[in-house]
């Protein structure tokens, strides 16, 4: 298994993804109602808005699982907002980074995976909108745009209030 | 969905739901597949059509309305009389909770190229404006 690497400009990172003030917060409507979205659109069991902090990744948004965060060594979103693009995984057990990881061997047993990098005003990477499934899978150009559409909508919510919006 | 050179098409999206309706035109301007006004209600959707010419239109109706027959169907009955600044004959797709003998047949009538159905989902609300692209250049 491969840990993610640490982003070069963690510290400020950081200091941006907590500026948020939204890690450990209660769930919001407006951002379930994304993953719900998610994991209707695509048909997967697991959709997440997973947020990368020093030592883990806390998940503001879940469906389809029951944990709310895992350590960041064994997370994949900690891959993916290492890179500008969606990191597209057909299958887990294929691929050498992944095959080993202990959320691939055991529960919730990801085989598909697809984030797309959360990316603040500032030029941040905080985290991912992510889609999980147990069978191996792909998705295709419409269907990656219409993620990235869905991740541009979540980042414009984490700019809102929180209270405005749910009003 | 065909890939496709950017399109010149102005289309209209009629849906109630932000996310569903920000989605599809978010995304639709990021394939290129032409311009999409978004309208979240009938009055909102009524205004446009009488403003502006559309190339094609996808509608939800809204099935829970207090009408008679249970549904409403005054724009496309805007369209189809002409009484829109658009073609009375542009494709129209209609997006419905449910399906009944009725409503379709009514549908058929107005000459509504799509009936989609509950679960909406962006891909498919997507595939229905590029299919009024391949219309338009048959």
């Amino acid at each position: 298994m491969l840990a993610p690497a640490i982003p070069d400009d963690e510290p400020d990172r950081l200091a941006a993804l907590r500026e948020l003030l939204i890690l450990d917060t209660p769930p919001e409507e407006r951002l379930d109602k994304i993953v719900q979205f998610a994991s209707v659109e695509f048909n997967v069991p697991i959709a997440l808005v997973s947020l990368v902090d020093s030592n883990r990744q806390w998940f503001k948004a879940r469906i389809g699982l029951d944990a709310c965060e895992t350590s960041r060594e064994i997370s994949f979103c900690g891959h993916a907002i290492l890179q500008p693009d969606i990191l597209l995984i057909p299958d887990a057990l294929a691929d050498p980074r992944f095959a080993d990881n202990p959320l691939v061997t055991g529960g919730p047993m990801i085989r598909f995976y697809a984030g797309a990098p959360v990316v603040l005003p500032s030029g941040f990477a905080i985290g991912t909108l992510c889609l999980i499934d147990t069978q191996p899978r792909t998705l295709d150009q419409v269907e990656l745009t219409i993620l990235s559409s869905l991740r541009d909508l979540l980042v414009e919510e984490l700019g809102k209030p929180a209270e405005a919006s749910n009003a | 969905m065909p890939e496709q050179a950017v399109s010149t098409l102005k289309m209209l999206l009629v849906e109630p739901e932000t996310l569903l309706r920000r989605t599809v035109s978010l995304t639709a301007r990021t394939l290129g597949l032409g311009q999409i006004h978004e309208a979240a209600s009938m009055p909102a959707a009524e205004r446009l059509l009488r403003e502006q010419a559309f190339h094609g239109a996808v509608i939800s109706i809204d099935c829970s309305t207090a009408t008679e027959r249970g549904y409403d169907l005054a724009l496309l009955d805007l369209v189809r009389e002409g009484q829109s600044s658009s073609d009375a004959g542009i494709p129209i797709a209609v997006m419905a909770d449910h399906a009944t003998t009725e409503l379709l047949r009514e549908l058929r009538t107005r000459d509504v190229t799509r009936v989609i159905l509950k679960p909406f989902r962006a891909r498919v609300l997507l595939d229905a404006f590029a299919e009024f692209e391949a219309q338009r250049k048959k």
